[in-house]
């Protein structure tokens, strides 16, 4: 890469003799020096089986495994470390070195260009986007744009592979830096920040198709060269927990500023995790890596990470030695297997990219994509709290749906807050649970649902009606509060006289009822204004009735 | 400006081509003819006297040619040849090698576009070691290219057995020998200066990222260069001016605005600036047209290999540049005797990594052949076969020690040092010539160079092109490395991304002998003059 500068290049001058070369092209020297830098952060492997307090709202939170098999092993002198690499897609329109389309599910070979298809003479060209969406992506990571970032090429022979060599960025990442803070918010009872390593642009993959042709593998080129970035962490988290957490907020934070959809189960985040058990005076057999490939969900990185754990200790318990090797996760047996040892790794034969010039950014560029960024969660978080004063709870359900905090804050402008965000996670998730939507895939509109709490601000519909007025709208019915309420007929029962009479004729049918209510159990009072509501449709107000209910046993037992 | 004036001079220079017959090749006559080669005349030379040259591997017929009236432009009916390593949509573009057999591309190259707007006419395809790799086009799958020039003593015989040089070698004997007018070659270390030298013709590789490469198929992507071959410098600069444009699909091509700032900077020296009010037609009149130009004259190039020939072509240049005003000094580029292994350790790493895609798998040729077992196999193994018979035996003698070079036992040893020395080299050059490196031309120091009043620094650098004259196809070198060593003049430019031509300087013994010119990085322009001068 020194080279280029002789080279007429764009943007470049003169770029120093690179004495990083010889440690980096070897790749030795990244995760040992990693490792012990992140020693301070390493706890106890007892942590794996850490459970959340109770009462949070885990929608759209992993949910906690309860318990690891740490065996019969004194868990104080055990320490595991994890490291995870993302591969994250980004949501370029084109491709990271060419013009064709991004879209890799189209129908096979459609989109692709020359040098996707690796053709002799076809010339890579950096696609502008992909270097503003990987800086985007490391500026809403804390970290730092890298004033000079380059290309390598990293060989190896796979049918997917139409190069020979996938383009990426192993001397010079575009990002460095940066961090992601796991603490109360996330159900857990202390706070660390994950830091990040790297952030690197890369080239996807084309598809293999397995079996549609016997003795046939297809190879559909339609996602080959799309743009992937690449997020190492450095080897900070300790349980499996942790990891999975990290994952997800890493998702959040990645849609939140637009960078990639992060969908597991398309692809469009992958995860492999590094992991390894350190014995406390046991240096010899402890502290070798594995890593876990193709981890596709939440819960199958907890479940390799525990398994691979579990191995580990395991091994080194019965004295025997940890192999370094790339080892996968069969998620019913509960265990990873081998596969690949260290031996047959291959030597990818790092190489900078002569076809693509070192790019230099400058300080104003940055500055430019910082200034278009949203506000970023951590930041949206204190901000919910101070400034409209929800509990953290609510905060952190609502930050976790994409598109909520938006909904909430304009829903918020001149109402109770603590009453509309009661309603948006309670309410609106319970129904957007039951109907296994997201709240951006629902027609439920901002102005619905504020004429709704109006509604009910104003004493004129009850809260009964004003939840089914709520499935109404969450159904798709696109007419206003006042047009439904009116063909409901819904009007708050509130004449005293007919309410006395009602009352009256329940507590006549249930005698037994009133009995046991006069003998002191008070919540038989629940069951009449249960009887009275159901009376009504709805239409009287709870509080009402039970004030009646009260004065009317209390006369009758005079 | 300057350039316009030596395009309107090289129309009142008869052209010095010979009208492609055999009998006046035997008789070792390229005699000078008024009128300029027509693509019809072309297509008959190459017909006559193709099957014992195999320049081209293949070409298009009259009546073909005739379909299409040319466009209108500079170049309007030039009958060229293009190298078979550069894409074209109407032949196929294999590179010489069975691991491309039949591919036609689908798209062209920039520089074939640009010949088409400037009106040229491509006549075919020509010869060359296979992906470029070889100095006497003998590894090609078409068998090899030949030379049209023979020592005296064998004149009157139909042996032709001497190469053209390589890898451009069907380039330059196609040139040579009336074919064309000018062809396209690729230059990664040499490959047209070599061939220019042998075959007795200018051969140009003009500065790295003047021409796109896009299109042309890469062999060491960070020293490929598209170059140019013709009968005269004036030829050259005429296609040159054609092509020599930016091209954004190539993000190794030149920007606009370098190039501005390279021109900028070429402009603000005042005793070039003399040079070129003064047009070459003129400077037979004028008795020193050079006067004031610096020319150095390199001492690592007095090499042990020079031949008594070379050297004493060197020496007679080197007096004809005096006497045409120019001064003469000695310079040293003391990192010089390293550039053979560092260019050998660097191109044949990239060739490992660009020559990755030939899997057989989305184009070009696959093995019948099936691994023994499918299934177990890792997928380097499932195209072992395809990647075995399509490459010849000096692309993966190539491979092989690129890939060698790359991996991680030796990567430390081989190619992280021979990045460094290949800076010590481009800073050799810097150190030597008068004009700054515009890449570097921000620096304070490289401005306060840039003085009204001439500062230390040689214009351009002369030294032989070849150790010696071209060698027999069949002769047998010692050892593999004794093959590289006709490249020991021709890699530093590479290395250092500096244009350099090489011009014809004389004959021995009926066989021609090359001289070469370098300038700093961009120069193009202060380059071709000189030649245009120093050709004889």
């Amino acid at each position: 890469m020194t080279l280029r500068a002789i080279q007429g290049i764009r943007h470049i001058r003169v770029l120093p003799l690179a004495p990083v070369v010889a440690t980096a092209v070897t790749g030795t020297g990244r995760i040992a020096s990693a490792r012990e830098r992140g020693s301070q952060y390493l706890h106890s492997a007892a942590i794996i089986g850490y459970k959340p307090k109770a009462g949070l709202h885990l929608r759209g939170r992993c949910s906690y495994s309860t318990s690891t098999n740490t065996s019969n092993t004194n868990s104080a002198e055990w320490k595991t470390t994890i490291g995870l690499e993302l591969h994250v897609q980004l949501t370029a329109a084109q491709k990271l070195f060419s013009t064709a389309s991004a879209k890799w599910d189209d129908s096979p070979n459609t989109n692709i260009n020359m040098a996707d298809a690796g053709l002799p003479g076809s010339l890579p060209r950096l696609n502008p986007q992909c270097v503003e969406l990987a800086a985007r992506a490391i500026l809403g990571l804390n970290g730092q744009v890298q004033p000079m970032t380059s290309f390598d090429r990293k060989h190896y022979f796979y049918s997917d592979q139409p190069l020979g060599y996938q383009i990426t960025q192993q001397l010079h990442p575009i990002g460095r830096g940066g961090f992601i803070e796991l603490g109360p918010g996330d159900g857990f009872q202390y706070t660390k920040k994950v830091r990040i390593h790297q952030l690197q642009l890369e080239q996807d993959t084309a598809k293999s198709i397995h079996g549609v042709y016997p003795g046939y593998v297809l190879t559909d080129l339609n996602r080959a060269g799309v743009a992937l970035i690449e997020i190492v962490s450095e080897p900070d988290l300790d349980t499996a927990e942790e990891a999975s957490c990290f994952v997800r907020k890493m998702q959040t934070l990645l849609r939140h500023i637009g960078v990639s959809n992060c969908n597991m189960e398309e692809g469009s985040i992958r995860c492999d995790v590094n992991v390894s058990v350190y014995q406390k005076g046991n240096d010899r057999l402890s502290g070798t890596r594995c890593e876990l490939k193709n981890l596709n969900s939440l819960k199958v990185i907890r479940g390799a990470i525990n398994a691979e754990v579990a191995r580990q200790i395991d091994l080194i318990s019965k004295g025997q030695v940890v192999e370094q090797e790339t080892r996968g996760f069969d998620a019913r047996g509960n265990k990873t297997f081998l596969v690949r040892s260290k031996e047959a790794a291959p030597d990818y034969r790092y190489i900078a990219d002569p076809d693509i010039p070192a790019i230099r950014i400058s300080n104003g560029w940055v500055n430019k994509v910082r200034s278009t960024l949203p506000e970023l969660p951590e930041a949206t978080r204190a901000r919910l709290q101070v400034q409209y004063g929800l509990v953290q709870e609510d905060v952190e359900t609502m930050i976790n749906e994409p598109g909520c905090v938006q909904f909430f804050e304009q829903s918020a402008n001149g109402r109770d807050p603590k009453r509309v965000s009661s309603w948006i996670t309670s309410e609106i998730f319970g129904q957007l649970s039951y109907r296994t939507q997201n709240l951006t895939d629902n027609p439920l509109t901002v102005v619905q649902f504020c004429d709704l709490l109006d509604a009910l601000a104003s004493d004129s519909i009850t809260s009964a009606q004003a939840k089914q007025l709520l499935i109404n709208f969450m159904d798709g019915d696109r007419r206003s509060a006042q047009e439904l309420i009116q063909e409901h007929g819904w009007i708050i029962m509130d004449d005293q006289a007919q309410l006395n009479d009602l009352v009256s004729k329940i507590l006549d049918e249930h005698p037994k009822e009133v009995a046991g209510y006069l003998k002191g159990q008070k919540r038989r009072l629940n069951f009449f204004v249960g009887k009275a509501m159901e009376e009504t449709k709805g239409q009287a107000r709870p509080q009402d009735i039970s004030r009646i209910v009260k004065q009317l046993i209390d006369a009758r037992s005079k | 400006m300057s350039l316009l004036f030596l395009l309107r001079s090289s129309q009142r220079i008869p052209f010095k081509s010979a009208l492609p017959q055999i009998k006046l090749l035997r008789r070792q006559q390229l005699s000078s003819h008024s009128t300029p080669l027509t693509s019809c005349q072309a297509i008959d030379s190459i017909e006559q006297s193709n099957s014992t040259l195999n320049a081209f591997v293949s070409y298009r017929t009259k009546d073909d040619i005739a379909k299409s009236e040319p466009q209108n432009g500079p170049l309007k009916g030039w009958p060229v040849g293009i190298k078979a390593n550069i894409a074209m949509t109407t032949a196929s573009t294999t590179c010489a090698s069975k691991v491309l057999e039949g591919y036609t591309s689908p798209f062209k190259a920039t520089a074939v576009e640009a010949l088409e707007k400037a009106g040229a006419v491509i006549v075919g395809k020509t010869n060359m070691d296979e992906f470029g790799m070889g100095s006497k086009n003998l590894y090609s799958k078409y068998g090899p290219a030949r030379n049209p020039f023979r020592p005296d003593d064998t004149v009157g015989t139909e042996i032709y057995d001497y190469s053209p040089g390589g890898s451009s070698g069907g380039s330059g004997a196609a040139v040579a020998a009336g074919m064309c007018r000018v062809a396209l070659g690729s230059d990664t270390g040499g490959s047209v200066r070599l061939p220019g030298a042998w075959c007795g013709i200018v051969g140009y590789k003009p500065t790295y990222g003047r021409i796109s490469r896009y299109g042309l198929v890469p062999y060491g992507s960070s020293l490929d260069t598209v170059g140019i071959m013709a009968r005269t410098v004036e030829d050259v600069l005429s296609t040159f001016k054609a092509i020599c444009i930016p091209d954004h699909r190539d993000m190794t091509c030149m920007s606009e605005s370098l190039r501005k700032r390279i021109n900028d900077m070429a402009k603000s020296r005042p005793w070039v600036n003399k040079l070129y009010e003064v047009s070459p037609g003129e400077s037979l009149e004028i008795k020193q047209p050079l006067k004031g130009m610096r020319i150095g004259i390199p001492r690592e190039c007095w090499v042990e290999e020079l031949s008594e020939p070379a050297l004493e072509s060197w020496k007679a240049g080197a007096r004809r540049l005096a006497d045409l005003g120019c001064e003469i000094v000695a310079v040293s580029l003391p990192h010089l005797p390293y550039s053979l292994p560092t260019y050998y350790t660097i191109a044949l790493a990239e060739a490992s990594s660009n020559l990755a895609r030939y899997d057989g798998i989305r184009y070009g040729r696959r093995s019948s052949e099936k691994p023994d077992d499918l299934h177990n196999c890792n997928a380097s193994n499932k195209y072992a076969n395809t990647r075995s018979e399509g490459f010849g035996v000096e692309v993966q003698r190539r491979i092989l020690l690129g890939t060698y070079v790359l991996s991680a036992q030796t990567c430390e040893q081989y190619y992280i040092p021979s990045q460094k020395i290949r800076r010590l080299i481009q800073q050799d050059f810097d150190s030597v010539f008068a004009l700054p490196n515009a890449l570097h031309a921000e620096s304070a120091l490289a401005k306060s160079r840039l003085l009204t009043s001439r500062p230390a620094g040689v214009d351009a650098l002369l030294f032989p092109t070849s150790t010696n004259t071209a060698r027999l196809l069949e002769s047998k070198e010692k050892n593999q490395a004794a093959g590289y060593v006709n490249d020991v003049m021709t890699v530093p430019a590479n290395l250092a991304g500096i244009p350099a031509i090489s011009v014809p300087a004389g004959k021995k013994n009926g066989m021609p002998l090359g001289l070469q010119l370098s300038a700093q990085y961009g120069d193009d322009e202060l380059l071709l003059r000189i030649a245009s001068h120093l050709q004889q």
